[in-house]
């Protein structure tokens, strides 16, 4: 650690060009945001808007909806990416970090395109109805456009790299003996997996959990393509409200219950892992 | 250990995560114009189509533009806030980096949004600035992130060696750290980039008219239209993306970033 009398001086002019930034540009509003939804232009400081948000049958519906189906998607991510990951830390280091970059994709390529995709799929004419239709095992088309079912798909695609990843890295530390000593002392695999990898790699599970399910409760693209106005989640109930409704103050209400709601699962996350060491 | 069935877990994994990009690739080359799956035919009137979309083009380049600068602009102020946080010990440590973390904390709609309406209070703003200060914003956890952890595996001695051997501070900095962190700064470079070339919740309510980005144009031609021009735009994008992701994570290793 360097050690100097002006020290003090040397991080102020470091941090503050950004901090500054950061502050005015990103803090400032965000404070705004939270007075909007307090302060309707007409009159004085009143809660109505909370009131109205949880007393309305559609927005109350929209909000559980965005809880269910977040908490769907983290269990498929849970489901497909845990025996996954794990083979994936067992490999050799060249041929996982190949693997790896393949599954960050989803993660790196435009949202719009990675959805569209789906519509593909899911269409009216898509690749499963033209199965199904050949197969004769429906009449008429399904519609999976603007079900929860699409949701679901879309947005556990996008996400299971963000369950994968912590859990690759978490995976890796378990040492082989470990695992050497538990089938020799006549453990068969299952119970291997249950009993010393499953405790092992914990906090990837839980830092992944929260990262897939904030994800899937704030993300707009997936809900607003494969959704659309018809199966509103939070985010198009957001845009929906300030874009089409013009109402700014119903707007911010469910900014700001978006910004709790995954302020609340992060605080779980910290309070999970502080029990745990 | 590793058991057939866990082979297979790994078969699905891909097939979810990758079959997807190969149904958009198929459908690009389809002669119909209406979305059917399997396509018929073959023909690359799409990917003409896709150039001949002024719409694109322009969306193209504003984003191209605004994910250079303000990868650039969150590198170059992130850089200086990683090396405090790492070489120094300070009183309110912890909030910088909150700060610094919270962006990604937040919903990129809420913050899209609030932004409009706070830069609406201070008056007219150029389109381009609020997007511009709107992706600064939120790479900055990304700059400060990938800079402190490459930081993090530089030896302080190797700098302080400079400094005892008569280099100032900031020419220690410049010859010395700057030169061992360049695979760090690439990796963030690349990945502010792709975050901000990608983004869509941000930039959607800070697009104006006539200003928009590429994500934000895409979706709004969804809305009008639904035929392979998007499948060939995106297979564009996917294969761009995809060079571009395999060069970093063989060079860098991008995916321990993420």
């Amino acid at each position: 650690m360097i050690r100097r009398p002006n020290q003090t001086r040397t991080i102020i002019l470091l941090v503050a060009p950004a901090f500054i930034f950061v502050l005015v540009f990103f803090v400032l509003p965000l404070v705004f945001l939270l007075s909007q939804s307090v302060l309707p232009e007409d009159g004085g400081f009143t809660l109505t808007g909370y009131l109205d948000f949880f007393q309305s049958r559609v927005s109350r519906i929209v909000y559980l909806r965005t809880l269910k189906l977040g908490l769907i998607v983290t269990g498929i991510c849970v489901v497909l990416g845990y025996p996954a990951s794990f083979v994936l830390a067992r490999m050799p280091a060249r041929r996982r970090s190949f693997l790896m970059s393949l599954v960050i994709l989803p993660l790196m390529t435009n949202a719009v395109a990675r959805t569209f995709a789906w519509l593909i799929i899911l269409g009216r004419r898509g690749l499963i109805n033209q199965t199904l239709l050949s197969l004769d095992l429906v009449e008429n088309p399904v519609r999976f456009i603007f079900t929860e079912t699409a949701i679901v798909l879309g947005l556990a695609q996008l996400f299971l790299p963000l369950m994968v990843l912590p859990l690759v890295s978490a995976m890796e530390n378990i040492p082989d003996d470990v695992l050497e000593a538990a089938r020799s002392l006549g453990a068969n695999r299952l119970t291997t997996f249950l009993r010393i990898v499953v405790p092992l790699s914990s906090d990837g599970l839980v830092l992944g959990a929260t990262l897939v399910f904030t994800g899937s409760v704030t993300a707009f693209v997936t809900p607003a393509i494969l959704g659309g106005s018809r199966l509103l989640l939070m985010s198009t109930l957001l845009r929906q409200k300030a874009v089409i409704l013009f109402d700014q103050h119903a707007a911010a209400v469910v900014a700001v219950v978006m910004i709790l709601t995954t302020l609340a699962v992060n605080l779980l996350l910290r309070v999970l892992r502080v029990q745990q060491s | 250990m590793v058991s057939r069935w866990m082979y297979i877990s790994l078969v699905i994994l891909y097939g979810f995560l990758l079959g997807p990009f190969i149904i958009i690739f198929m459908a690009s080359f389809g002669a119909n114009a209406t979305m059917a799956f399997p396509p018929q035919g073959f023909t690359l009137d799409w990917f003409a189509n896709v150039f001949e979309t002024s719409q694109f083009i322009d969306s193209f380049w504003i984003s191209l533009q605004l994910a250079l600068l303000s990868t650039i602009v969150s590198l170059i102020m992130g850089m200086p806030v990683a090396y405090a946080l790492v070489r120094f010990r300070f009183a309110g440590s912890g909030i910088v980096e909150t700060v610094f973390s919270a962006p990604i904390l937040v919903p990129g709609l809420v913050i899209g949004f609030a932004m409009l309406n706070f830069f609406v209070l201070l008056g007219d703003m150029h389109v381009m600035t609020g997007l511009f200060i709107g992706h600064t914003a939120i790479l900055f956890p990304y700059s400060v992130r990938v800079i402190s952890a490459s930081l993090r595996n530089l030896d302080p001695y190797v700098e302080d060696a400079a400094v005892s051997l008569g280099a100032n501070r900031l020419r220690g900095f410049m010859l010395v750290v700057l030169p061992n962190m360049q695979a760090g700064i690439a990796a963030a470079f690349v990945l502010g980039f792709i975050t901000s070339f990608n983004n869509v919740p941000v930039s959607l309510f800070l697009s104006g008219p006539g200003v928009t980005t590429l994500p934000v144009s895409m979706l709004s031609y969804l809305e009008y239209y639904f035929d392979p021009t998007i499948a060939a735009l995106s297979t564009l994008l996917v294969i761009f993306t995809v060079v571009l992701v395999q060069a970093a994570e063989r060079v860098l290793g991008l995916s321990q970033f993420v």
